[in-house]
């Protein structure tokens, strides 16, 4: 009885010891995460006014905004988004489809994982050599096809990864009824794993918004508006980078400013994503 | 579809029964090892052929032969015959989609498609035939009649055909096969994941079907395959053991084997 007794007082002391540890290790991560918001909240809000969303990026001491540069990220993005997703998904498509047993997937399976962890300089060095350097300057074209080779591999990886969880006997069904593969795959497939593939492209939009290195080497960026695509073009992330490393104050607040709004969008587009995975999962 | 019932009612029991399908020579393999071995059997027209045996003895890997689905997977193979009206469907030359239109098939565990319950069963009927609207909607209607399931969707037939019970699903998935106009029925152990009062339903369902369709089912359950079938095949380790008619299976059958599996003495 005392044994039983002395070995559950030991086994609390215990748990209570690991517990502290692992609450002491989770609110570590969590406290840098809250004041990095924190900071951006309260350095970045206090510049917030509608000048940031209709006036260009000032010159030295000039009061100004950030309309140049937050259209140029949108539009790198879109263009991004829009040349590097039906690849990431078609590339998907055939290896969860098409290339299930083939060899060719498990390469190229291989091969997106490396892409999907390289360094994005090296994309952005990549480009330069690819784009920036054979047309003499540096443009938004360039800057958009480095972030397009960003999404392709995050699509590619979410895509295959929810086809694969739509199950076998759902296109055994299609297939049964008398329809083409490429109808089970587009009205079924498709169809099960919708949110999901939706999921990957907002996580590729959110990680390509906030990405510098690979802007620097191929868009550069614009002191002044410009619609242009073949030439460079401003983007909050290079803004922000040139403007924080500034000395003057007028150019520190205005990259507060922006690293709030990059944080933000990312923020919102992450809790869009976590809601369209939470619905597949409940159904 | 009325008439052909009473004909069929009326039919003597002699009339010498048209083969359907018939199996010859059947051989299949997963990969290097033999899943089905020299199987000969020929499933009589508007009946229901029983598929039993122990697991692993290839009752299923038959019925998956009888409309090529297996070849949604590599390194699956079958040799010999299959003669669906006496054409072989195991030919290089045949279409494998139009096969499965008039070969249709129900599987285990309910599949109903992440679409309506209406889609569920127009997208079969689209495929292969332009038809109207109000032909469409009555051609839902007839299938979900067809399957029982009617009276209880009626009312919401554009509700996911994810959100119907699991009994309901199945006579969703067996309203979305009939939609097709096929010829033959293959279900794969279509109550096995379903309640005794599914189960039932199923039953019933099927025997009405046969008026109308080959049904060829593949059963765990003795019990069910003898009160759903006419003919029962009893097979055992990739082998044809017996066939024979249902009555005669489970009373008076010929193989040693076949008598200790429906004994209980194993399986």
């Amino acid at each position: 009885m005392s044994t039983a007794q002395s070995l559950h007082q030991s086994r609390k002391r215990k748990n209570a010891v690991m517990m502290t540890l692992c609450v002491t290790a989770a609110g570590i991560g969590l406290a840098w995460l809250a004041l990095i918001l924190g900071a951006l909240l309260y350095k970045g809000l206090s510049g917030v006014s509608p000048a940031v969303f209709t006036e260009m990026t000032p010159p030295p001491g000039d009061a100004g905004g950030l309309l140049n540069a937050i259209y140029g990220s949108i539009i790198m993005t879109i263009i991004g988004i829009v040349v590097g997703t039906p690849i990431g998904v078609l590339a998907g498509t055939y290896m969860a489809e098409y290339g299930r047993f083939s060899r060719l997937t498990t390469i190229v399976r291989f091969i997106n994982d490396i892409l999907l962890s390289a360094p994005s300089i090296i994309i952005g060095l990549f480009v330069y050599e690819l784009l920036v350097r054979p047309m003499g300057h540096f443009s938004a074209i360039a800057g958009a096809v480095a972030l397009s080779i960003l999404v392709i591999p995050v699509v590619v990886r979410t895509t295959e990864d929810m086809l694969n969880l739509v199950p076998n006997a759902l296109r055994e069904a299609g297939t049964a009824i008398g329809a083409p593969r490429w109808v089970v795959i587009r009205s079924v497939a498709y169809r099960a794993a919708l949110s999901g593939i939706v999921t990957g492209i907002l996580l590729a939009i959110a990680r390509i918004s906030g990405e510098t290195a690979p802007l620097l080497f191929t868009a550069l960026n614009n002191q002044f508006w410009s619609s242009n695509l073949n030439a460079p073009m401003a983007s909050l992330p290079v803004t922000i980078f040139q403007f924080a490393l500034s000395p003057y104050e007028e150019w520190q607040q205005l990259a507060w400013t922006g690293a709030l709004i990059i944080t933000l969008t990312v923020l919102g587009l992450s809790i869009i994503a976590r809601s369209l995975t939470g619905r597949r999962e409940d159904r | 579809m009325k008439p052909m019932l009473s004909a069929d009612l009326n039919a003597p029991e002699t009339t010498v029964e048209k083969a359907k399908i018939e199996v010859k020579n059947l051989n299949f393999y997963y990969g290097q090892s033999k899943a089905l071995k020299d199987i000969n059997l020929s499933l009589p027209e508007r009946s229901v052929t029983a598929f039993i045996g122990p697991s692993g003895c290839g009752k299923s890997t038959l019925l998956r032969v009888l409309n090529r689905i297996y070849e949604l997977y590599p390194k699956q193979s079958a040799e010999g015959q299959v003669l669906l009206d006496g054409k072989n469907i195991l030919d290089r030359s045949q279409d494998l989609n139009l096969l499965r239109t008039k070969i249709g098939m129900v599987f285990q565990k309910p599949t109903p498609f992440p679409m309506s319950i209406y889609e569920n069963i127009a997208f079969g009927v689209r495929l292969y035939e332009k038809i109207s609207k109000a032909e469409m909607d009555s051609r839902v209607e007839q299938a979900l009649k067809r399957a029982a399931l009617w009276n209880e969707v009626k009312d919401k037939l554009n509700a996911s055909g994810l959100s119907l019970s699991g009994g309901q699903q199945q006579r969703l998935c067996i309203a979305r096969t009939v939609a097709v106009k096929p010829e033959v029925i293959l279900l794969d152990e279509p109550a096995s994941a379903l309640d005794p009062l599914s189960t039932a339903k199923i039953e019933e369902l099927i025997d009405e079907l046969q008026a109308d369709y080959t049904i060829v089912i593949v059963t765990h359950n003795m019990q069910q395959a003898a009160r759903v079938s006419r003919q029962t095949a009893f097979m055992y380790l990739g082998e044809l053991v017996e066939f024979d008619r249902t009555e005669k299976i489970f009373t008076s059958p010929r193989e040693k084997r076949t008598q200790d599996y429906i004994t209980g003495r194993f399986g």
